[in-house]
């Protein structure tokens, strides 16, 4: 009997997926790793507790190792010379723990790899494998469904969110001393569509405001979908990519439909990547609108002289945490330095930093797995010793997942920081002209 | 799920601390709760929080917005974060012995 025969229907839908996929760049990608070992000089996983485990090299042959088995000849005839690996529970069971529950997908080891294998893609597909099987860990999945059920990852009814808007803007009025400053809401043919991350209106919703009111200042033509409302695409995290699609056309209807010009992401790592790179690829068509992360928009107002900032009014020194989906892997490198310049006194570099840096440890939806949680805070010893060096005071990053992870880490590691997004530090120091 | 030990007291929590069964919170819960997050000791301010977002909680099934929750204690969105330094979410709502809330957070 074949060893496909005795497959159970389940992990036969798995290597399915993985058949389907098997075109040359992916098996080129499975097929390419000499176990040089550099990639675990990259890891912050393996950087902070060596454990061969930890490896992306590992990682890697999780799904390369299940590749040759069924896949390639004479990991079928002899699996043992290829270390090909069947595909049964005990294979299953470490895929898991260290494909969702050792991986943020930052991609440092990509960048790294001696010859060049998309790490990131790898994991990504034996992710797919495993949401194809229902085994994405129940935190990550709760969250996805969360979107898709309710149009938003935390599940925040509309009225709820316009209650929210509302209050905001009561606030951005008081303190613009302007009875016009407003947040517009559903305007079809409004230039920019801004879109949020959901724990904005439900949890920290500074950052609306600090966006609200540099657009305003600027005067630029806005709005907010009361519809569509959610930057993340926590399907990209999980590996199901009709999930990741769906989510995608939403947003891609919502902004056809209000005839956006550009698609404004606000200050998010993976929803920027989901967005702007995977998103056409998801839904199989271009888009007819500009996608851009809010910080990029900063950046152009303060260069075309829209809005004036004085660095003077943030005194205390500033480091950047570069979220590694929008710049490693998003390519956003000098906007959020070039806003941070102009924004504060005391801007000191991390090392390394930009395509370089080192991951938080809460991407990859680890903040939302939460049996992964001692190690997401072991891996992120890396980050906070980073950060303790530069001797700031605040952690600004454009990212609220890893602002989410940076708190935790500021607490275990007693840091004694504050962390913001770079649009609130922006909008301290905003100067209002008389024309504004 | 894990175990943690405050004070001489077990408590049965998910990965972030979360209280696993919600219905087993009291108030000494939220106060052990908050030795542990950096919140410290709870004033009448920490209380009219976790009251309020316990209650909701219970009503609702879910948590309340930020919104809601400085209309309903009068404390405006800044005192809220000082008096919580884990923010709403993993701090306040962890207090008020909720399960985790799903998302970014």
């Amino acid at each position: 009997m074949s060893v496909v025969k005795r497959m159970t229907p389940d992990r036969q839908r798995a290597l399915n997926l993985l058949k389907e996929r098997l075109d040359g760049r992916l098996r080129s990608h499975l097929n390419s790793c000499v176990r040089c070992g550099l990639c675990g000089e990259s890891c912050h996983y393996y950087l902070t507790k060596a454990d061969p485990r930890y490896l992306p090299g590992y990682k890697v042959d999780q799904i390369a190792g299940v590749f040759r088995r069924y896949y390639t000849l004479i990991g079928r005839l002899f699996p043992r010379w290829v270390g090909a690996r069947d595909f049964d529970e005990e294979t299953i069971e470490e895929m898991v723990d260290v494909i969702y529950g050792a991986c943020t997908m930052c991609g440092r080891c990509s960048l790294h790899c001696s010859i060049g294998v998309d790490i990131v893609y790898l994991i990504r597909t034996a992710r797919s494998m495993l949401a194809e099987i229902d085994l994405v860990p129940p935190g990550l999945q709760s969250t996805v469904d969360a979107a898709v059920e309710t149009g938003n990852n935390m599940a925040i009814p509309r009225e709820e969110l316009v209650d929210t808007l509302q209050w905001i803007e009561e606030d951005l009025q008081l303190d613009l001393e302007d009875e016009n400053a407003s947040i517009p809401l559903d305007r079809k043919g409004a230039r920019v569509l801004y879109t949020l991350n959901p724990r904005e209106p439900k949890f920290f919703p500074l950052s609306i405001s600090a966006a609200g009111k540099i657009f305003h200042v600027a005067g630029e033509d806005w709005n907010i979908s009361t519809h569509v409302y959610d930057v993340t695409n926590y399907a990209y995290y999980s590996g199901c990519e009709t999930t990741a699609a769906e989510l995608t056309r939403r947003l891609y209807d919502e902004a056809v439909k209000l005839e956006a010009e550009v698609l404004l992401l606000s200050e998010c790592g993976h929803g920027f990547r989901s967005i702007r790179w995977e998103g056409p690829q998801w839904i199989n068509r271009p888009y007819p609108f500009e996608v851009r992360s809010v910080i990029e928009q900063i950046a152009d107002y303060i260069r075309s002289g829209r809005i004036r900032l004085d660095p003077a009014l943030n005194q205390q020194p500033v480091t950047l945490h570069d979220p590694c989906n929008l710049v490693r892997e998003g390519g956003v490198f000098e906007s959020q330095r070039f806003v941070l310049n102009n924004s504060v006194q005391n801007f000191i570099e991390m090392t390394p930093n930009r395509e370089d840096s080192y991951c938080c440890g809460g991407g990859g939806g680890q903040l939302s797995m939460s049996r992964y949680r001692e190690r997401r805070i072991e891996a992120g010893k890396l980050k906070a010793d980073q950060i303790r060096e530069t001797g700031a005071k605040i952690v600004a990053t454009p990212c609220h997942n890893c602002i989410d992870q940076i708190m935790e880490l500021n607490l275990v590691y007693k840091l004694g920081i504050q962390v913001k997004t770079v649009a609130e530090l922006a909008a301290d120091a905003l100067v209002r002209t008389e024309k504004s | 799920m894990s175990q943690i030990e405050i004070e001489g007291r077990q408590f049965e929590v998910d990965g972030d601390g979360f209280l696993e069964e919600p219905e087993l919170w009291n108030e000494e819960v939220a106060r052990l709760f908050a030795t542990t997050d950096g919140t410290g000791e709870l004033t009448d301010k920490h209380w009219s929080v976790v009251n309020y977002i316990r209650e909701y909680w219970e009503a609702e099934g879910t948590a309340p917005m930020i919104r809601k929750l400085c209309q309903h204690s009068g404390l405006h969105l800044r005192e809220i974060y000082e008096l919580f330094p884990m923010g709403p979410a993993k701090g306040a709502c962890r207090i008020a012995g909720l399960p985790k809330p799903d998302g970014c957070v």
